[in-house]
C-alpha cells in the first residue's frame, strides 16, 4: 500500500506531530506510514482522510505487486 | 504536578509500571551481587551484562512512553500494539527452540539447575528485546 500523506500534510501545513495528535496516534506511527513501513487500520485510514477532507482512496493506494 | 508535565493518570501508570519493574530488577541484581562471597566468574559477568541490557531496554521504552505522553500523544497506539503482538508471538516461538537447545546442552555440560533456569529466563528476555527492536525499526507492514 502506498500513500500520499506527506504530500497532503505539506498541502495543509501540518507537521507529523500535528497530524499524530489529530488522529490520536504517536508521531512514530505517522513516520512509519509515510515510509510505507506500516499499513494502517481502516479506522486510522478513515481518520487521516477525514483530517484532509478527502476520500480514503485519494490518500491510500493499494499496490498489488508490493502487497 | 501531572498536569504540569502534560501527563494523564492512565499514561503515567503505564510508564510507571516499567520503571517499577526495572527498579525491582536492579534491586534484586544488587542483592544477588552482594551475596557473592567468592570472586566473580565470567558467567556471572555475562549475566550482569545481559541484565544491564534488558533493564536499559525497559528504561528506554519507559522514557519513550513518557516523551510521547508529554507531547500530548497516546503512549500506545495501534502500531505499537501490533509491534508488541508480533514481538510476543515471534519471541514465544524462538524461546521454545531456546529451551530445547538448553535442554540438549544441559545433558552434555555440567551446570547447576538454577544456572540453567536463570540463563533460560535471561535468554527469553534477550530474544524479546531483539524481536522488539527488529519490528519497531523495520515496521510491520502486512498483517
Amino acid at each position: 500500500m502506498n500513500n500520499r500523506i506527506r504530500e497532503y500534510r505539506a498541502r495543509y501545513s501540518l507537521t507529523q506531530e500535528d497530524l499524530a495528535k489529530k488522529v490520536n496516534v504517536r508521531r512514530e506511527t505517522i513516520v512509519f506510514l509515510e515510509k510505507n513501513k506500516y499499513n494502517p487500520s481502516l479506522r486510522l485510514a478513515y481518520d487521516i482522510a477525514k483530517v484532509f477532507g478527502s476520500k480514503i482512496e485519494e490518500i491510500f493506494m493499494f499496490d498489488q505487486e508490493t502487497d | 504536578m501531572l498536569e504540569l508535565l502534560n501527563l494523564n493518570i492512565s499514561d503515567m501508570k503505564k510508564a510507571l509500571i516499567i520503571f517499577i519493574v526495572a527498579a525491582l530488577v536492579i534491586a534484586t541484581s544488587i542483592l544477588w551481587f552482594m551475596s557473592f562471597s567468592e570472586k566473580l566468574r565470567l558467567a556471572d559477568l555475562v549475566t550482569a551484562a545481559v541484565l544491564i541490557l534488558v533493564v536499559g531496554f525497559a528504561l528506554f521504552i519507559g522514557f519513550k512512553k513518557m516523551s510521547s505522553a508529554r507531547r500530548g500523544e497516546p503512549v500506545e497506539d495501534e502500531m505499537s500494539k501490533k509491534v508488541m503482538r508480533k514481538t510476543a508471538s515471534y519471541s514465544y516461538y524462538i524461546s521454545l527452540y531456546l529451551w530445547l537447545a538448553i535442554m540438549y546442552f544441559s545433558d552434555k555440560m555440567d551446570f547447576e539447575t538454577h544456572v540453567i533456569i536463570g540463563s533460560g529466563i535471561l535468554g527469553m528476555a534477550l530474544v524479546f528485546t531483539g524481536c522488539w527492536l527488529i519490528f519497531n525499526f523495520r515496521g510491520v507492514r502486512n498483517e
